[in-house]
């Protein structure tokens, strides 16, 4: 049974192979959507110029470190252990990397207004990608708790 | 009506003129996915804020759809953005 909690300076994080083989597959499901929708494809300014010029030096690094913190949450999952005691750093990677999972889950459901959790139908709760959103949700949410605590 | 053209005046001696870089706007943008505890963990580790300001902004951004969470010289403000980015927040800078 999974569990995070938060002992000294570390975040503690018990996945069993099961709990791991299913994020697994999610975080491969749902990688590939990165950059899809408009929500994971990131602008900063109105002006379409100014927008130009971060999307082509600034929108790479951002890429990269998502990316980055994907492949780390990835290689974790891959291993073999079923706690993990994660750094402050790892442990911002893991939440940063299961938003960005969220965001492409959440596209794929089409939903695009707050107050949907009240809302959802049958079809959309036999929807693969909801169990995927909410299966993250609860490891996220943890994780962030744990930050917090 | 003066018959010589006005002198430019010289600022008093040791008082500097500076040149201030006017402030740029960071704004985050609701979305309906990204948990509210996790935009308040972000808010207090990119810009410093404590629990209460974090959580006021965050609910600012959801209930009024935006907030201004920093204003910045704009190389600031834009790499605030950069790391709101990576996290996966909807963020976007406009000149204040």
């Amino acid at each position: 049974m999974a569990w995070v909690r938060r002992r000294l300076n570390r975040v503690e994080l018990r996945l069993d192979r099961r709990e791991r083989e299913i994020l697994l597959r999610i975080v491969d499901e749902l990688r590939p959507g990165l950059g899809d929708d408009p929500r994971t494809r990131l602008h900063a300014y109105d002006d379409p110029h100014l927008d130009e010029e971060y999307q082509r030096y600034s929108r790479p690094e951002v890429e990269q470190v998502r990316a980055a913190d994907i492949d780390a949450v990835r290689a974790a999952l891959s291993g073999s252990d079923d706690r993990f005691r994660l750094s402050e750093e790892e442990a911002l990677t893991w939440v940063r990397a299961l938003n960005h999972l969220r965001l492409v889950a959440g596209a794929r459901l089409g939903i695009d207004d707050d107050g949907w959790e009240e809302r959802s139908d049958a079809s959309m709760l036999e929807r693969e990608e909801y169990a995927m959103l909410v299966t993250l949700g609860w490891v996220q949410e943890n994780v962030v708790a744990a930050l917090g605590s | 009506m003066p018959t010589e053209a006005p002198t430019r005046r010289e600022a008093p001696a040791g008082r500097e003129t500076v040149r201030r870089d006017m402030p740029w706007n960071v704004v985050v943008w609701n979305d309906p996915i990204t948990l509210m505890s996790y935009v308040v963990l972000v808010f207090r580790r990119l810009f410093g804020y404590d629990e209460t300001t974090a959580t006021k902004l965050m609910l600012q951004v959801h209930q009024e759809g935006k907030a201004i969470v920093a204003s910045q010289p704009r190389e600031q403000a834009e790499v605030s953005v950069t790391r709101l980015h990576a996290f996966g927040l909807q963020a976007t800078l406009a000149r204040g």
